[in-house]
C-alpha cells in the first residue's frame, strides 16, 4: 500500500492506498491504523483498498469542524466525489462502521454495497459492554483480542517514537467522536431503514467492547442484511483474523453486490 | 498572608479492603460501599471543623467537588458552602474549585453563587476547574473538549454576572436565548475567581492572563513540582504577558498536621495520610487521565515524570521529604512555611488539617495548634518577607 496525503476542502488527509479490483473504501476503528493490517494487504490482492486516516487521526490534520461520526460521514461522502469514485465499497470497523451507516442513510448515490465489521452506531440496551478508555492496557488488549495477539498488535504501536505519539493521538481521536454517548448515535437507528444497500455484517465473535448482540440488531434493523461470524477473533478481524476477515469481503462483494 | 482551612469530606469509613477487588476509589467503586449513617455522622462533623476553624481565627474556609468516589464526599461544594454560610460570620467561604464546565448548564452553578454571595454579604470566593480526569468517565462530559468548555463556562458565568440581562449567549459548546442571572452577586463586579489546578500549563497561562489575573491555587504536589508551576505563573505574567504578577495571585494548598513534636506528629498522622495517598487517591493512569484530557504536549510530559502524586506507595516519610505535606511541631511546620515563602512569596495558603482516616480528636486539635502557634505568624507574612524570583536563583 502507498502512504499519500490528500487535501479535501481544506483538510490533509493521510491516505493508504493498493491493490487492484473494484475500488474499496475501508473506514478504521478507535484503533486507529498503523500500517501493519494484515487484513487490509489480504484485501488489496482483490480490491483498489483506499484506507484514509480519520480527520484527528494518526497522519491526518486535526479538524475543528469535524466533531462526530455524523460530520464524519458528511466528510467521507465529499472524499468519494474529491476521489472521483462512482462507486465503491465501504468497509467500515467499530467507528469506522458507525461513520459507514451515517454516511449510507444519507446517500448510497456512489455505496455499492456495506461491511460493517465489529460496528458501533447503535445502543442494545441491557447488553453491557467493556470500557475501552477506562481499563488498564492488559485489559485492553484482552477486550480486543480473543487470542494472544493483543502482545504483538501493541508492539507494532511501539516501533518508533512517532509511532507511539499516534497511539496516544488515536485514542485522543476516537474519545472525541464516540465519549458521550459512548460509541453510539441515539438517532442513528431510527433512520437505518434508509440503507439500500447490499449490506454484510463480519463480527469477530469475542467482542465485548461491540459484543455479538450488536451483530444481530444490525442484521434485524438493515433489511436483507446477511451476517457472519469469525471464531477465535474479538473486536479487530482486519488484524486477528485476517485472512477469514478478508474471505468475507471479497465472498460477500463477489455475490452479493451489484 | 491569607489562610484557610481545606476539607476534602473523605469518606473515612471506608473498607479499605476495597482495594483488592477494585483498582480504583472513584468510577468504579460501588457505592455500597457508603454507608448513609455514617455519611450522616461525617458531613456534620467535617461541618463542625471548618467552622472551628473559622472562629479560631483562619481568613476562610474551603471546600470542593468530586463525583462518584470516597476520597472527597462532596459532588456539590455548593451544599456545603451554603451550610457553613449561616454558621460563620466573617471568615471567607471558599468554593476551591466547582467544576462550571461540567454542567449541560453552568448558569445553575452560576446562579447557586450568586445566592451564596448575597447571603455572605460577599464572603464567597468562586474557585472555577476542569475536574480531574475521573469526572470525565462520572459524569459523562467529553474530555477530549474540557479545555474549551471550561473557558467557555468561565467566560458566559462571568457575563452572566456582569452583564445586564436578559442577553443571548452565543458560544460553541453552550447556546442560551436568557441569560439574565437573580440574583445578581453581591461583591462588584463579580466574586473573586481562583483558578486551582494540579499544574496544568494551559491553565497556568490562562489564569495568568492580563485580563484575568486569578489567583492560581497549585493543589498539593512534591515541593519542587509546586515550586515550578508557581514560579511559571510569576515568569508567564512577565515574560508573556509583560506584567509583574501579585503575590496575591499565587496560593498553595497542602496537607498539614502538627502535634507536640516532630516525632509525635508523624506518629499520629502516619496511618491517616497514608490512607489518603495511598487508598482515597487510588487512581490508575488511564482513569486520572482520559484521552485527550491533556494536550499531547502535556500527556508526554506527564509520562515522562511518572507520577508524584498517585500511582506510588507513599509512606509519612516520602511524603514529608518530598514536601508534599506539613508534618512536625508548631516550630518546624512555621518554620517550612516561612522558609518556603521567603522562596516562592505565595500570598494564599491552604490548609488540609483533616486528611485520610484522621479522627476528629486528631483533627480538632491539630486545627487548635496550628491556629494557637503557627497562624499567627504566618498571616503576618507578606511581600517584605518574600525574596523575590533573585532568591531562588541563588538556591
Amino acid at each position: 500500500m502507498q502512504a499519500s496525503e490528500i487535501d479535501v476542502r481544506g483538510l490533509r488527509l493521510h491516505v493508504r492506498r493498493g491493490g487492484r479490483g473494484a475500488p474499496l473504501l475501508f473506514l478504521h476503528g478507535a484503533q486507529g491504523l498503523n500500517g501493519s493490517e494484515p487484513g487490509l494487504d489480504a484485501l488489496s490482492s482483490h480490491f483498489d483498498v483506499i484506507a484514509p486516516d480519520h480527520p484527528g487521526f494518526g497522519r491526518s490534520a486535526d479538524s475543528e469542524t469535524i466533531e462526530d461520526a455524523s460530520d464524519l460521514a458528511f466528510f467521507y461522502l465529499d472524499v468519494i466525489e474529491f476521489l472521483g469514485l462512482r462507486s465503491v465499497h465501504v468497509v467500515g470497523q467499530c467507528i469506522g462502521g458507525w461513520v459507514a451507516l451515517e454516511m449510507a442513510i444519507r446517500s448510497t448515490a456512489r455505496i455499492e454495497s456495506l461491511v460493517l465489521a465489529n460496528s458501533a452506531g447503535i445502543r442494545v440496551k441491557g447488553v453491557p459492554r467493556a470500557d475501552m478508555f477506562v481499563c488498564s492496557e492488559d485489559d485492553l488488549l484482552k477486550m480486543l483480542f480473543a487470542g494472544p495477539g493483543g502482545a504483538e498488535w501493541l508492539k507494532s504501536w511501539r516501533a518508533t517514537p512517532e509511532l507511539e505519539d499516534l497511539y496516544d493521538r488515536n485514542r485522543a481521536a476516537a474519545a472525541r467522536y464516540s465519549w458521550s454517548p459512548r460509541l453510539f448515535n441515539p438517532k442513528l437507528e431510527r433512520w437505518l431503514h434508509r440503507v439500500d444497500v447490499p449490506t454484510h455484517i463480519v463480527w469477530g465473535r469475542e467482542d465485548r467492547v461491540i459484543p455479538q448482540a450488536y451483530a444481530d440488531a444490525l442484521k434485524s434493523l438493515i433489511k436483507g442484511a446477511t451476517a457472519a461470524t469469525l471464531p477465535g477473533c474479538a473486536h479487530l478481524p482486519h488484524v486477528e483474523q485476517p485472512q477469514a476477515f478478508a474471505r468475507e469481503v471479497e465472498r460477500f462483494i463477489r455475490s452479493a453486490a451489484r | 498572608m491569607k489562610v484557610f482551612m481545606f476539607h476534602l469530606m473523605p469518606y473515612a469509613d471506608l473498607d479499605m479492603s476495597y482495594a483488592e477487588k477494585y483498582r480504583a476509589a472513584w468510577v468504579v467503586l460501588p457505592n455500597s460501599y457508603f454507608d448513609p449513617k455514617k455519611g450522616h455522622e461525617l458531613y456534620n462533623r467535617y461541618l463542625d471543623e471548618l467552622e472551628l476553624a473559622a472562629e479560631l481565627g483562619f481568613d476562610g474556609i474551603s471546600v470542593n467537588e468530586h463525583h462518584q468516589n470516597a476520597y472527597g464526599l462532596m459532588p456539590s461544594p455548593v451544599v456545603t458552602a451554603s451550610a457553613l454560610s449561616r454558621r460563620t460570620k466573617s471568615a471567607k467561604i471558599a468554593i476551591l474549585g466547582n467544576a462550571f464546565c461540567l454542567r449541560e448548564h453552568p448558569l445553575t452553578v452560576a446562579e447557586e453563587h450568586a445566592m451564596i454571595d448575597c447571603i455572605t454579604g460577599g464572603r464567597l470566593i468562586t474557585g472555577m476547574v476542569r475536574g480531574i480526569g475521573a469526572e470525565y468517565y462520572s459524569m459523562g462530559v467529553n474530555p477530549t473538549i474540557s479545555h474549551a468548555r471550561f473557558q467557555e463556562a468561565h467566560d458566559l458565568v462571568v457575563q452572566a454576572w456582569t452583564r445586564t440581562g436578559p442577553f443571548a449567549f452565543e458560544g460553541k459548546h453552550y447556546h442560551f436565548e436568557y441569560v439574565n442571572v437573580w440574583p445578581r452577586p453581591y461583591q462588584q463586579p463579580h466574586p473573586p475567581i481562583w483558578a486551582p489546578s494540579t499544574g496544568s500549563t494551559e491553565t497556568i497561562e490562562w489564569a495568568a492572563h492580563p485580563s484575568r489575573r486569578y489567583v492560581y491555587l497549585q493543589a498539593y504536589s512534591p515541593i519542587t513540582s509546586v515550586a515550578r508551576y508557581l514560579n511559571y505563573y510569576r515568569e508567564c505574567a512577565q515574560s508573556m504577558y509583560g506584567y509583574t504578577a501579585a503575590s496575591e495571585q499565587i496560593g498553595w494548598s497542602t496537607p498539614v498536621y502538627v502535634s507536640d513534636t516532630d516525632r509525635k506528629a508523624r506518629d499520629e498522622a502516619k496511618a491517616h495520610i497514608e490512607v489518603l495517598f495511598n487508598r482515597l487517591l487510588r487512581l490508575p493512569f488511564e482513569m486520572i487521565f482520559p484521552p485527550g484530557y491533556l494536550s499531547a504536549k502535556s500527556l508526554k510530559n506527564m509520562r515522562s515524570h511518572k507520577r508524584s502524586v498517585s500511582g506510588q506507595e507513599h509512606t509519612v516519610d516520602s511524603l514529608i521529604e518530598q514536601g508534599i505535606i506539613l508534618c512536625g511541631s508548631p516550630d518546624t511546620v512555621r518554620k517550612q512555611l516561612m522558609d518556603t515563602h521567603r522562596m516562592l512569596g505565595f500570598q494564599n495558603l491552604l490548609c488540609l488539617m483533616q486528611f485520610g482516616t484522621l479522627p476528629r480528636d486528631l483533627t480538632e486539635k491539630n486545627i487548635r495548634l496550628f491556629a494557637s502557634e503557627v497562624l499567627p505568624a504566618i498571616q503576618a507574612l507578606s511581600d517584605k518577607e518574600y525574596g523575590g524570583m533573585a532568591v531562588r536563583a541563588a538556591e
